[in-house]
C-alpha cells in the first residue's frame, strides 16, 4: 500500500515523513522518531500510557491516524526539557515521589501539562479528575496529585 | 542501633526518577538493534486439545519471514520451579492446556509481515472434555490436564501442629465460614517484552524481570545451553507485582527465533496476550474453622483452602503456603491444621501475586471480628490478644526477632478513633481492621542470600555491583542510599550496575519481600569493608586514630577536629599508589532453615525476619445500589527502618490502591476457558477519583540484623488492605462477605440477605 | 504494538465532500471523528474499512449556534467543549451530567457529540481481538448462528453505551443527516433500530452533522452506574429533563436502544415509581456486561428514581 506525506512539527522541529496511511501516531513516534517516551501499555485508548500534546489537547496517540496531526504541533515527554531545565512538572514528579516503575509516567505529565497550560490554579479536584484519565498502577495516585499542585505553585 | 544518620531515614530524590520523568528511561519495548525482528506467538484457540500436528513451513514462505519455530524446534525440557513440579515445556508438542497457550512463532522484517505469517501456521487439534471449576475438576472422572497429577491435584500442602481436633470441643466458640474470590490481573502496567540476540554460540536477552540469575538458569536448562552463554541484562521494568517472577515462555519463543534467524528479535505482548498467556493471580475459595476462647484467644484454626491453579504447577508449592504463613507470622495459633490444594483447571497459569490470598486473609480477619462481636470483645483488643511479639515462635517454628505489630495496630486504630467508632457504626457507614506479618525473604537454598562488589574510583566516586533487581519499588535508589550513609559519598557519585547475570552475583530477586532486608544488606556490608580500608588510610594520612575518622560528603575528616579533612578521592588515589585499590566485597545470608521444604517438611525458620502492618478502612455502603466507597484509608507497617520514608509511603499507597481499593473493583470474568477482561477497560484498576484519603503510618522496630534496622517496605498492606474492607463491610452491615471482589452487585446481595429478601 | 490492518486515509473538507467519497468506495468505508470508539474497533477487526474518511477538517461541523428555537451542535463538537459551552449547563443539566460523567476528560476532549451517539454497542464477548472472537466461535452478530451470552438466542444483546443520547433524547433533541439522498432531520430516538447487527437507521453514508435541541430551560440530571467514576462506560444511564411538571425520562446503558418514559408530573411519587417499575420491567440486562443481570435490571428503576429526584430538587 502507498505511503502518504505527512508534516508536523513535533518539540519545536519541523518534519517530514512518508507514513502508511493507517499508521497510529504511537507508531510513528515510537518507531520512526525514536520518541520512546510514549509507552503503550493497552493499545486501546483505556490507560493513558500514551498521552502526547497535539495542538494543546492531550490525545490518547494510540488512538491517532498519523495522517490525522498533518500541520499539529506536537508535544512529547522528550520536549518538555527546554533549555536543559526540566519542566516544573517533571521536578515536581520526583521530588514528591510520584514516580515508581515509571511506565505511566509521561503520559501522566502529559496530561497534568494540558491541564496546567489551560489552568494555571487547578483545584485538588480539577487534579484528580484530570489524572483520572490515566492509569498507574503503582503510587495510589497520591503523590501524583501532589506533584501536579506543587508544580502548579511553581508554574504560578 | 545508630541513629545519626547522614541519609538513611531522608526523604531523598530516588536516583531513577530523572530518566523516567523525561522519558529517557529505556524498557525492552523501546530497544531498537540493527537488524531485529519482531516476533509474534500463533496461540491455541481451545482450552484443552491433542496437538496432532503443526505445521509452520507456510510461514516461511511469507516475504519477510526469517524464522518459525514450535515446540518441535526446542527440545522438550519441562521447567518447573521445584524438581517435583516440572510439567511446563512452554511450547508443547503433544497438548494444549489453555485459551492462549503458545504453540508456535514467527520472526519478521515487521509486525504485519509477522502477523500475516501466522495465519499460514497450521496446526491440527483434537479438540479434548476441559474443566474450569477447581472443584469439578478434583473430582474422579474429570478430564485429567497432566497425566502425573491424579484428580488435577497438583499441590496440596498438609500443615498439622498441636490438636486441632480437641482444641475445637474445648472451645468456647467455634465458627466456620467459607470465602471465595475472584483472582486479579497483575495488569503491570508494561506488558511483558522480551529482546534476545544470539552471537557467537552466546545468548543475550532484555526483559523485565524479577530475578535475571534463576531466569537464566532456566533457560540454559531449556535450551541445553551452559550456564555462562545465558546473558539476562538490566533493564528497567515496568512493574511486577510477582507478576515477573518465573521464566516466561516468551523468553524461549524470543531465544528460539534468535537462534534460529541469527539476528536480534524483539517479542512485544499485548495487553490481552499479557493478561491471557503470561501470569494472573489464583482464584481462591476459602473454608475457615476457628475456635475461640471466651476472652477471645484464639484456640485453633482450621483451614481448607482450595487454589484454582490453572494449567501449569507454576510456583505452585510456595503460592498454596504464603496466606497461610503471612497469617501465622501474624498471630499465635497453638493448635492449626491448613490444608491447602493447588488444582489445575483448563485456564491460563496462576502465579505469585503481592495481594496474593485475599479470600483467605479477608476471611480469618473478618470472621474474627464476627467472633468478637458475638463475645463482647473489641476486634482491636483480640487483635492485641493474639498478636505474635519478638521473641516468639510461629506455629510452624519461625522465631520473630522484632515485631512492631502492636504499635501498628495501635497507631492505626488511634489515628481512626477506631474502637469507638467500630462498636457504634452509622448506619451503613463502617470501620474495619486488618493485620498481617510478611516474611522479608523464604528458603530459597542457596539463592536466598545477595552478595555485593564496590570499588570506589579515582575521583573519589563509587561503582557498586549487585544482582538486586528493581520492578519499579526503587531499590535501585534503595541501595545507592545505603551505599551513600556507609561511605559518606553523595548519592549523585554512585552509579549502580544492577542485576545482570554476566556481571553481578546471585540476590533472592525483587518477589520474595528480601530486596532491603538481603540486598541491601549486602550492600551494606560491602560498602562497611571498603569503608575500612578508606579509614585507615585516611586515619594515618590525617595523623588520627580510624575511631576519630568520619566519612562525609565525599571527604574524610577528624570528627575531633574537623578541620582535619582530605577528599576521598585523594584517599583512592593513595590507595592505588600503594596497589591496593579500594575494591571490597560483602554478603548477606538471612538466617533461614535449609532444612525447610514447602511440603515435605513445613516447619522450620522461614526467614531472617518479617514486617508486620496493620490497616483501617473506613466504608460508606449505598443502601440503594450497594456502591461501597472508601473514604478515608490508614495504614500502619512496620519495616523496621524506613531507608527512605518516601518511597515506603509510595509501597504502602499503591498497595491500599491494588489491594484495599480493588477489592470493591478487581476481579477476573470467566465464561468456561475465555478470559471475559483482558484488557483495561473491562478490568478496573482504580483511578485516581476512586481513591480514598490516605493517611501511612510507619513503625519503626529495628531490627537487629536488617540494614540500618530494615525490613521490607509495605507488603503488609498488600495483603491486609482487603481485610480492612471486608472488615469494615461487616462492621457496616453485621454480616460477612462471601466473594470478592465486594462490587455493588454482590454488595447488594449482601443486603438483601440481611433485610431476608429472597 | 497494536497494528491496524490496511485502509486508505481521505480527509474530507466539506460534508458533501465526504458523502461524495463515501460512494466512492462503495460501502467499504467508515467515517471518522474522534476515532475512540472507530480505531479500537478496527484494531479487534470489528470493522474494516478499505478507506477511513477523516470529518474533523468540515469546519460547517464545529460549532454551536443558537437559531429559531434550536440549539444547534455541530457533531464535530468535542464532548468537553460542549459540557463547557454555558448554554448546555444553563439550559440542559441532564446533558452537562451525561457529557461529565462520558469517559475521562482526556477522551472527552477528543470525542465528538456525533461519535458519541453513533457509537457501536458493546458486548463483553464482542469487544474482543480476532484472535480472541476465533477462539469463542463467532455469535450472531459475527456472522454466527446464535448469541454467544443468551444461548440459541437468535437476538443480540448488546448495549448502546452512549451517555449522551439518553440525555438529549430526554431533551427531545432531533438529528440532520445528510447523504446522497439528500438531508433529512428525525428525531434521535427514532435513529435506533434495534438490531444487533445494524442498531442505527442511517441510509449508507449518511452523516450525521448536527444535534438540535430545543431551547427550552430545562432542569434534569443524570445517573450513571460503574464500577469506576471515570473511563468506564454505563452499565446503566438514566437521563431526566423536565419541564414544569412534565418530564422525559431516557434510559440507556441496556440493550440496543435506549428506552424512552414520558412523565406527565414527575412530582407525584407514585407516577414516578411506576415508571421506575415500568422501565425496569422493560429492561432485559444479560450477562454481557461486569456486573450480573439481575442487579443492572434493579438498578434501571432505582436510578430512575434517583434521577427524577435529583432533577426536581431544589437549586439545580
Amino acid at each position: 500500500m502507498k505511503t502518504t506525506k505527512v508534516s508536523f512539527q513535533i518539540n519545536n522541529e519541523n518534519v517530514t515523513l512518508e507514513v502508511r496511511p493507517y499508521e497510529t501516531l504511537l507508531e510513528t513516534l515510537r518507531e520512526r522518531l525514536v520518541l520512546t517516551g510514549a509507552k503503550e501499555a493497552c493499545g486501546m485508548g483505556a490507560c493513558g500510557a500514551c498521552t502526547v500534546i497535539v495542538n494543546g489537547i492531550p490525545l490518547r496517540s494510540c488512538l491517532v491516524l498519523t495522517p490525522e496531526v498533518e500541520g499539529a504541533d506536537i508535544t512529547t515527554i522528550e520536549g518538555l526539557r527546554q533549555n536543559g531545565n526540566l519542566h516544573p512538572l517533571q521536578e515536581a514528579f520526583m521530588e514528591k515521589g510520584a514516580v515508581q516503575c515509571g511506565f505511566c509516567t509521561s503520559g501522566m505529565i502529559m496530561t497534568a501539562k494540558a491541564l496546567l497550560d489551560r489552568n494555571k490554579k487547578p483545584t485538588k479536584k480539577e487534579i484528580v479528575r484530570t489524572i483520572s484519565s490515566n492509569i498507574c498502577r503503582c503510587t495510589g495516585y497520591k503523590k501524583i496529585v501532589e506533584a501536579v499542585e506543587e508544580a502548579a505553585r511553581k508554574t504560578r | 542501633m545508630k541513629d545519626d544518620l547522614n541519609i538513611v531515614g531522608k526523604r531523598v530524590v530516588r536516583s531513577d526518577s530523572l530518566a523516567k520523568v523525561t522519558g529517557e528511561a529505556r524498557y525492552t519495548a523501546d530497544l531498537q538493534f540493527p537488524n531485529m525482528l519482531v516476533a509474534k506467538v500463533l496461540r491455541s484457540p481451545y482450552p484443552h486439545a491433542r496437538i496432532v500436528g503443526i505445521d509452520v513451513s507456510g510461514a516461511l514462505k511469507v516475504p519477510g519471514v526469517k524464522a518459525a519455530i514450535s515446540g518441535f524446534d526446542s527440545y522438550g525440557v519441562k521447567w518447573g520451579v521445584f524438581r517435583y513440579t516440572q510439567d511446563h515445556a512452554m511450547l508443547h508438542t503433544d497438548k494444549v492446556r489453555y485459551i492462549g497457550e503458545d504453540i508456535a512463532a514467527v520472526a519478521a522484517v515487521d509486525e504485519e509481515t509477522a502477523i500475516e505469517a501466522l495465519s499460514q501456521i497450521k496446526v491440527d487439534y483434537e479438540p479434548l472434555p476441559a474443566v474450569y471449576d477447581p472443584i469439578e475438576s478434583m473430582k474422579d472422572g474429570a478430564p485429567q490436564i497432566h497425566d502425573q497429577y491424579k484428580n488435577n491435584i497438583n499441590v496440596h500442602i498438609h500443615i498439622d501442629v498441636g490438636e486441632v481436633d480437641k482444641a475445637m470441643e474445648k472451645a468456647f466458640l467455634v465458627r466456620e465460614d467459607t470465602f471465595t474470590a475472584a483472582g486479579e490481573a497483575y495488569a503491570m502496567m508494561e506488558p511483558y517484552a522480551v529482546v534476545a540476540s544470539y552471537k557467537n554460540g552466546y545468548l543475550d536477552l532484555y526483559m523485565p524481570n524479577a530475578g535475571p540469575h534463576v531466569r537464566a538458569k532456566a533457560l540454559s536448562n531449556m535450551l541445553k545451553l551452559p550456564l555462562n552463554r545465558v546473558r539476562i541484562r538490566h533493564i528497567n521494568s515496568g512493574g511486577a507485582f510477582g507478576g515477573r517472577s518465573e521464566v516466561a515462555p516468551g523468553d524461549l519463543v524470543a531465544s528460539l527465533l534468535a537462534i534460529k534467524s541469527g539476528r536480534p528479535v524483539k517479542l512485544v505482548l499485548s495487553r490481552e496476550e499479557n493478561a491471557t498467556s503470561s501470569r494472573q493471580v489464583h482464584d481462591i475459595i476459602a473454608t475457615i474453622k476457628t475456635g475461640m476462647k471466651k476472652d477471645g484467644t484464639i484456640l485453633a484454626k482450621d483451614y481448607k483452602v482450595i487454589y484454582d491453579g490453572g494449567a501449569y504447577s507454576s510456583t505452585g508449592p510456595i503460592a498454596t503456603s504464603i496466606p497461610f504463613y503471612v497469617y501465622e507470622e501474624c498471630y499465635r495459633f497453638p493448635n492449626v491444621r491448613y490444608n491447602g490444594y493447588r488444582v489445575f483447571t483448563n485456564k491460563g497459569i496462576r502465579g505469585m501475586y503481592g495481594c496474593h490470598g485475599r479470600a483467605f486473609l479477608a476471611g480469618n480477619e473478618a470472621q474474627m471480628d464476627v467472633m468478637a462481636k458475638e463475645l463482647g470483645l473489641d476486634p482491636m483488643d483480640v487483635r492485641l490478644k493474639n498478636g505474635l511479639r519478638a521473641g516468639e515462635v510461629t506455629a510452624t517454628k519461625s522465631k520473630i526477632t522484632s515485631c512492631g505489630l502492636k504499635e501498628t495496630i495501635l497507631a492505626a486504630a488511634e489515628k481512626t478513633n477506631f474502637k469507638k467508632r467500630w462498636a457504634k457504626p452509622s448506619k451503613l457507614k463502617g470501620v474495619g481492621m486488618g493485620c498481617v506479618a510478611i516474611m522479608c525473604g523464604f528458603p530459597m537454598g542457596f539463592r536466598s542470600g545477595s552478595s555485593c562488589y564496590v570499588k570506589i574510583n579515582d575521583d573519589g566516586q563509587v561503582t557498586l555491583v549487585t544482582g538486586l533487581v528493581d520492578n519499579g519499588q526503587g531499590n535501585e535508589s534503595m541501595v545507592i542510599q545505603v551505599a551513600s550513609e556507609v561511605l559518606g559519598v553523595p548519592m549523585r557519585d554512585i552509579n549502580l550496575v544492577c542485576a545482570d547475570t554476566e556481571v553481578t552475583n546471585l540476590d533472592p530477586g525483587a518477589y520474595s519481600q528480601a530486596a532491603a532486608f538481603v540486598g541491601a544488606n549486602a550492600v551494606r556490608v560491602a560498602c562497611e569493608n571498603a569503608r575500612k580500608q578508606v579509614v585507615s588510610i585516611a586515619a594515618e594520612k590525617l595523623g588520627v586514630k580510624e575511631a576519630d575518622i568520619g566519612l562525609k560528603d565525599g571527604a574524610a575528616y577528624s570528627m575531633k577536629d574537623p578541620d582535619k579533612k582530605m577528599p576521598i578521592s585523594w584517599v583512592v588515589r593513595e590507595a592505588f599508589f600503594r596497589g591496593e585499590p579500594i575494591v571490597a566485597t560483602g554478603s548477606f545470608f538471612p538466617n533461614i532453615d535449609f532444612e525447610r521444604e514447602w511440603v515435605t517438611r513445613p516447619w522450620g525458620q522461614m526467614a531472617g525476619t518479617f514486617s508486620f502492618g496493620t490497616s483501617v478502612a473506613e466504608i460508606d455502603i449505598d443502601a440503594e445500589t450497594g456502591r461501597i466507597t472508601i473514604p478515608r484509608f490508614t495504614s500502619a507497617h512496620d519495616c523496621g527502618r524506613a531507608i527512605n520514608p518516601m518511597a515506603v509511603e509510595g509501597q504502602m499507597e499503591g498497595s491500599i490502591q491494588q489491594a484495599g481499593v480493588a477489592a470493591i473493583t478487581e476481579g477476573n470474568l470467566w465464561d468456561k476457558g475465555h478470559l471475559l477482561n483482558p484488557d483495561l477497560l473491562e478490568y478496573k484498576v482504580p483511578l485516581a477519583c476512586d481513591m480514598p484519603d490516605m493517611d501511612t503510618i510507619i513503625i519503626s522496630s529495628r531490627d537487629p540484623a536488617g540494614p540500618f534496622g530494615a525490613k521490607e517496605g509495605g507488603l503488609t498492606v498488600r495483603m491486609n488492605a482487603y481485610s480492612a474492607v471486608a472488615c469494615a463491610l461487616t462492621n457496616a452491615t453485621g454480616e460477612l462477605f462471601t466473594e470478592l471482589p465486594l462490587t455493588p452487585d454482590k454488595v447488594m446481595k449482601i443486603l438483601e440477605r440481611k433485610k431476608g429478601v429472597k | 504494538m497494536m497494528v491496524l490492518p490496511k485502509f486508505e486515509y481521505k480527509k474530507a473538507r466539506s460534508v458533501a465532500e465526504a458523502v461524495t467519497l463515501y460512494k466512492q468506495q462503495k460501502g467499504k468505508a467508515r467515517y471518522l471523528a474522534g476515532g475512540t470508539d472507530l480505531i479500537p474497533l478496527i484494531k479487534h477487526r470489528l470493522t474494516t474499512p478499505r478507506t477511513v474518511i477523516d470529518l474533523k477538517g468540515i469546519g460547517e461541523l464545529k460549532s454551536i449556534d443558537r437559531r429559531d428555537g434550536w440549539l444547534t451542535v455541530g457533531a464535530n463538537v468535542t464532548l468537553f467543549d460542549l459540557k463547557n459551552d454555558p448554554v448546555t449547563g444553563k439550559y440542559f443539566p441532564a446533558l452537562y451530567e451525561s457529557l461529565d460523567a462520558t469517559s475521562c476528560e482526556t477522551l472527552q476532549m477528543r470525542g465528538t457529540i456525533g461519535g458519541n451517539i453513533l457509537q457501536d454497542t458493546r458486548c463483553l464477548e464482542y469487544n474482543q481481538s480476532l484472535e480472541w472472537r476465533t477462539a469463542r466461535g463467532f455469535c450472531l452478530r459475527m456472522g454466527g448462528s446464535e448469541c454467544n451470552v443468551v444461548k440459541g438466542a437468535r437476538t443480540c444483546f448488546a448495549n448502546y453505551c452512549s451517555d449522551n443520547a439518553p440525555a438529549l433524547i430526554s431533551l427531545s433533541a432531533e438529528v440532520t443527516l445528510v447523504g446522497s439522498e439528500g438531508e433529512r432531520t428525525v428525531k434521535l430516538g427514532n435513529l435506533f433500530t434495534g438490531d444487533g447487527v445494524k442498531p442505527f437507521a442511517l441510509e449508507a453514508g449518511e452523516i450525521l452533522t448536527q444535534i438540535l435541541i430545543p431551547m427550552k430551560k430545562t432542569k434534569g440530571a443524570y445517573e450513571k452506574l460503574r464500577v469506576r467514576d471515570s473511563i468506564d462506560y454505563p452499565l446503566v444511564g438514566v437521563a431526566v429533563s423536565a419541564a414544569g411538571a412534565k418530564a422525559k425520562v431516557c434510559v440507556g446503558g441496556v440493550g440496543l436502544a435506549p428506552q424512552v418514559y414520558d412523565l406527565k408530573n414527575a412530582g407525584d411519587a407514585a407516577a414516578v415509581k411506576e415508571v421506575a417499575d415500568k422501565a425496569s420491567t422493560d429492561s432485559r440486562p444479560v450477562a454481557n456486561a461486569t456486573l450480573t443481570p439481575a442487579y443492572r435490571k434493579k438498578m434501571v428503576g432505582v436510578l430512575l428514581k434517583r434521577a427524577v429526584k435529583r432533577a426536581l430538587a431544589e437549586g439545580k
